[in-house]
């Protein structure tokens, strides 16, 4: 049977690319949301332990800080608190769980947009993440948070540093998708170890010193603190601002690209 | 027209593993066709080539008339599937479950409704579908999985191992629904490793070993190429050469199989063979078991085709569900 005439397609409804690549995409995030709610245990220690976190750091080392001359050190460490509530939770995990159950097969089954299947996981993740970093000021605030640029700027922190944590999760949806083990994603935190600790989340660049001063002016997210901490301290200055969004915007695109790449090696 | 043709199919995930090699199909609309084989042949690879899951290494298919390489977005709108795991989202209730494998087809929020409903009926989940998946029996997962593979109404339904770990009711059940769509005018492609199943649904069967098509046509025309009956004799422990040697004179005889401790003989006239069989072994004292006489089934020509009985190697790896994963 060297050169069989296949046989011809009988014509299709037509098919609407964009209007329904959207609508899945709508369609899978309201799923993951879904998915999220359902499974509370997962999100409250996610909600808990950046608030923790903060009120340590503020209550530890606000006396020492203050007497180092950093003069509101609440201030200094809000974008802290936020980036670590960003960062919490294992994103992709809900993907691998689809990938180990088949569920995820099912999806590549039907003709929605691939795309679709990341974008809407990525969406509902961004809800996640912005909920968790904005519980931070919520109770940052009536603790006696003095905020420079007030909600304006607040709503620019939250913003700005969701798009960080998206740009962190994108890491773990792109481990999800190339492995489809959970152990594997789940240790994908372990990344956040050098990014938190080997930049200034604890005192100013000025006062880092040799090897940990040269790694924290590698560490993208020196430059989102300290567009973060002039919101936060000083007011609005559109210098420190533009370096901490070109900063989320390059550790954005190269997160994204992997998990993209991922989505593509899998469906292969 | 042909809801699926393949030439020279073959994937293969390194030079050592080569899980389908080359395979040719054709499979007419509204034809219930059987991919018959133990774990481990293929199925489950090209199963997974001709959904769009897996790309093929070689070799070209169309699915209703659709490129398997160029095309694979209407042949995704064409297919149904449910693949040999029940692929199921765990904290969906099943109605949200269908509704959401509708839209994500294409119809609209109330056809998606509507069918998940109709689907749920036809499945006998209703007063299950407000439940989570999570809690649903094997039985229900599978109804569940197999609506799921019907809501957007394909004109060709893959089903991967659909009886697989099911209880014989459940089982019977299944068949009957399958049946019923195909006398609808679904194709239905459905692999298997149980002959009864191929035997009794399909119109035609393929039979793969190792990645090959080693025979091919309706369950009626396969047998009847065995083109004999089929006398089976168990001898004792290290007598299964002697025997066959002894054998080999026996009148009308075709084709001799050996399997462990036991012989199959494929020959004009079983009745008058069984005669000479017991004559020939005895007079050579060679300690002599069951003997019996049968019609040839699908696993006589699985047993021709591949020189194995396809029964022993399914309970042999029936643990190992493997097949597609090498």
């Amino acid at each position: 049977m060297a050169t069989t005439e296949m046989t011809a397609a009988l014509p299709l409804p037509a098919w609407n690319f964009w209007g329904e690549t959207l609508r899945a995409t709508v369609l899978l995030g309201k799923r993951e949301i879904r998915t999220v709610l359902r499974t509370p245990a997962y999100l409250i220690p996610n909600l808990m332990v950046p608030i923790f976190f903060y009120f340590v750091m503020v209550g530890s080392l606000e006396e020492f800080a203050t007497r180092s001359g950093i003069e509101n050190w609440q201030a200094f460490q809000v974008p802290v608190g936020i980036l670590f509530a960003v960062q919490s939770g294992s994103a992709g995990l809900n993907m691998v769980a689809d990938i180990e159950s088949g569920y995820f097969d099912k999806l590549l089954l039907t003709p929605a947009n691939r795309l679709a299947i990341l974008i809407g996981a990525m969406g509902a993740d961004f809800f996640r993440i912005m909920l968790q970093g904005a519980i931070v000021l919520a109770v940052a605030v009536p603790a006696g948070l003095h905020f420079e640029t007030g909600l304006p700027g607040m709503v620019a922190m939250i913003l700005i540093l969701s798009v960080w944590g998206l740009a962190f999760s994108a890491i773990g949806f792109a481990v999800a998708l190339k492995t489809g083990n959970s152990q594997a994603t789940q240790s994908i935190w372990t990344l956040f170890i050098p990014l938190m600790f080997l930049t200034t989340a604890f005192a100013p660049l000025e006062a880092l010193s040799g090897w940990l001063k040269v790694a924290a002016t590698l560490n993208p997210m020196t430059y989102v603190l300290k567009g973060m901490r002039s919101l936060s301290m000083q007011g609005w200055d559109t210098g420190a601002l533009s370096e901490a969004i070109l900063a989320v915007v390059v550790f954005g695109a190269l997160t994204m690209t992997m998990a993209f790449l991922s989505m593509r090696g899998r469906v292969k | 027209m042909r809801a699926i043709q393949t030439e020279r199919l073959r994937k293969e995930y390194s030079d050592e593993i080569i899980a389908v090699d080359g395979i040719d199909l054709q499979v007419e609309e509204g034809e219930m066709f059987a991919f018959l084989g133990p774990n481990g042949a293929g199925k489950t690879t090209t199963v997974r080539m001709l959904t769009t899951l897996l790309r093929p290494t070689s070799g070209r298919a169309t699915v209703a008339g659709f490129d398997l390489l160029q095309d694979q977005h209407a042949i995704r709108r064409t297919i149904g599937v449910a693949l040999q795991e029940a692929g199921l989202d765990p904290l969906s209730t099943g109605r949200e479950l269908l509704q959401l494998q509708a839209q994500l087809c294409g119809l609209s929020t109330t056809d998606s409704k509507r069918r998940a409903q109709e689907m749920l009926e036809l499945v006998g989940l209703t007063d299950a579908s407000e439940r989570n998946v999570k809690t649903y029996s094997g039985g229900m997962k599978r109804r569940l999985d197999l609506a799921s593979a019907l809501v957007h109404e394909p004109r060709i339904l893959f089903l991967d191992e659909p009886t697989e770990g099911l209880d014989p009711a459940s089982r019977q059940s299944v068949w009957q629904e399958v049946q019923r769509l195909n006398q609808r005018g679904m194709t239905v492609f459905l692999t298997t490793h149980y002959l009864e199943e191929a035997d009794r649904l399909a119109d035609r069967v393929a039979i793969i070993d190792h990645g090959y098509v080693v025979a091919e046509g309706t369950p009626a025309e396969l047998k009847a190429s065995v083109g004999s009956d089929v006398v089976t004799v168990h001898v004792g422990y290290g007598m299964v050469e002697p025997a066959k040697s002894l054998l080999s004179t026996l009148e009308g005889l075709r084709e001799t199989r050996t399997n462990g401790s036991s012989l199959t003989l494929f020959v004009e006239d079983g009745t008058q063979a069984v005669a000479q069989v017991i004559r020939l072994l005895d007079g050579a004292n060679v300690e002599l078991g069951a003997v019996s006489v049968a019609q040839p089934s699908l696993d006589e020509v699985f047993l021709k085709a591949t020189g194995s009985r396809l029964e022993g190697a399914a309970a042999a790896t029936s643990e190992d569900n493997s097949d597609g994963n090498h």
